[in-house]
């Protein structure tokens, strides 16, 4: 079985070295639809990123009135991690906001200086597993006779624009994925009929070899082997091509996208899971190509002659 | 080993033949002969299953080829040799590698190519010429690479449709030699040809066809 695919590659390899034009197309456009596809998963990916980020943050604060005890806080704090659409509740003490506060003020020591806990509530600091929760709880939180007031971070703006911000982000992933879909399966078609053509003129320049082949008891699999085999060729160049200019691109980049996105992990820090995306990307842009190639010249195959 | 049965096949209108019928036994060495158009090719191509009959049958070794599915129409054709006019040759492959393409057809193991392949160029003279290419032989050459093509892989059958035709006087006599010489180590050989020069000379079964039609069928002299 090794052998016998042996003499298809090399078949196919003789039939890209005679028609050295025919080929360049073939890996061009393929390159240029893999480039795209792979950095078209980078954004994918990095803007699910961001949206999580945002949707999965700690993003509201319950000030607790200063009278409360710290019976009824443990409760309300119990009541919280019990809800199914909220999670990662935490205390925070007086002292530890104040910690907070000098942390965030630290160029500015004379700030500090001038404060002491009593000043800072005592809080519950959570997150919701959806924004579009975030509305209700807040409401039900409000009510609580322990809680004073309920706060949103900073960076999402205030609480009638939290909604907003978060549907605007999920718009624009939204947005990414269809018209980056549309985009990648022109390109997809565009390679799938250049495939097409190439091997149709290939079974043409063929069809004398293909009609002894036949005449001498070569079974249909023998005959269309080399042809598919040459197609896959192409393919993983141009797999291969357009996924490592994508990654060079997205490489060079990165650290500007890091600094600029600060603690949002828009790509993964450690080198060993960012090629490990990589990797996953490549992997399925290769089983792709592969199909793409196979049902190609299978289709070239049977519309050029009954094999 | 043949055994043709009321064979008719027509294109439209032109009979090509009609109501064939004779038996080849597996070792022997017969001609089927006729001016052109008489239907020598035809009958080849329909022991090859290259063509459907309209009526009748074929049987190779008891096998009715004319009624076998299509995916087996490879493994039928790997048991029959077919040495071409036209020689069919593939002009991108040396000799050696269009020997050895009928081999990879057939399945057998890579290592084993180099003997077999050696042995039939040898026995067809052309083993010091092996890595020639088709355009760098002779018309004379490239029929004996189409024969060395349809002996390697050891057939029941030989077909050869006007092996002589387009070869000089004297090197289709040493083909016919050759055919000859592999007739007496057993196998079958049907050749088609309307060289009656050559068929006179060598004196074997002679299936004549003209329009069609069996006129005439008998054993010949050498």
């Amino acid at each position: 079985m090794k052998k016998m695919s042996n003499i298809h590659i090399k078949t196919a390899v003789s039939n890209i070295r005679r028609s050295p034009f025919q080929a360049i197309a073939a890996a061009f456009v393929l390159s240029l639809t893999f480039f795209v596809v792979t950095t078209l998963a980078i954004l994918v990916y990095s803007s699910n990123k961001i949206l999580y980020y945002f949707e999965t943050r700690p993003q509201i604060i319950a000030f607790l009135k200063d009278s409360v005890t710290s019976e009824s806080v443990s409760a309300l704090q119990e009541k919280l991690a019990g809800d199914v659409r909220i999670k990662d509740v935490n205390y925070v003490s007086k002292e530890e906001a104040l910690g907070i506060y000098k942390k965030a003020t630290a160029d500015n020591p004379l700030l500090s200086e001038l404060v002491s806990p009593t000043i800072f509530p005592a809080s519950l600091e959570f997150s919701v597993k959806e924004l579009s929760f975030a509305k209700d709880i807040i409401e039900e939180v409000k009510k609580d006779p322990i809680v004073d007031q309920v706060g949103f971070t900073a960076s999402l703006g205030p609480e009638n624009t939290l909604q907003d911000t978060v549907e605007r982000l999920k718009t624009i992933v939204w947005y990414l994925k269809i018209g980056g879909g549309a985009f990648v399966l022109v390109l997809t078609a565009s390679s799938f009929l250049v495939l097409l053509v190439i091997v149709s003129m290939r079974l043409t320049t063929r069809r004398e070899e293909i009609e002894i082949l036949d005449l001498v008891g070569a079974t249909s699999r023998f005959i269309k082997s080399p042809i598919i085999i040459e197609a896959i060729i192409y393919t993983l160049i141009g797999v291969i091509l357009g996924w490592l200019i994508s990654i060079i691109l997205t490489l060079y980049i990165s650290p500007s996208l890091i600094s600029y996105f600060k603690e949002i992990p828009v790509l993964p820090i450690d080198t060993l899971k960012l090629f490990g995306l990589f990797g996953i990307i490549l992997l399925g842009e290769i089983v792709i190509g592969i199909s793409l190639a196979i049902a190609g010249s299978q289709l070239a195959v049977s519309r050029a002659r009954k094999v | 080993m043949l055994k043709i049965k009321n064979l008719t096949k027509s294109f439209g209108n032109i009979i090509a033949l009609s109501d064939i019928s004779f038996d080849v036994k597996s070792g022997e060495f017969i001609f089927i002969t006729g001016p052109s158009g008489s239907g020598k090719t035809t009958l080849l191509r329909l022991i090859l299953r290259d063509l459907l009959p309209d009526k009748g049958e074929i049987l190779l070794d008891d096998i009715e080829i004319t009624k076998i599915d299509k995916k087996d129409i490879p493994a039928l054709r790997q048991q029959i040799g077919v040495v071409f006019q036209d020689f069919k040759v593939l002009p991108e492959r040396t000799l050696r590698e269009n020997v050895e393409i009928a081999l990879a057809i057939l399945g057998v193991e890579q290592d084993k190519w180099h003997d077999r392949v050696d042995g039939v160029l040898k026995m067809v003279g052309l083993d010091t010429r092996s890595e020639l290419f088709p355009s760098q032989l002779s018309g004379g050459e490239l029929q004996r690479v189409s024969l060395a093509r349809a002996l390697v892989v050891n057939p029941k059958l030989i077909l050869a449709d006007e092996p002589t035709g387009n070869l000089d006087w004297e090197t289709a006599d040493k083909m016919m030699d050759l055919f000859e010489k592999i007739n007496k180590e057993g196998k079958t050989i049907i050749i088609a040809s309307h060289h009656e020069g050559i068929i006179d000379k060598m004196g074997k079964r002679v299936v004549k066809l003209e329009k069609g039609k069996l006129t005439d069928h008998k054993s010949k002299a050498k």
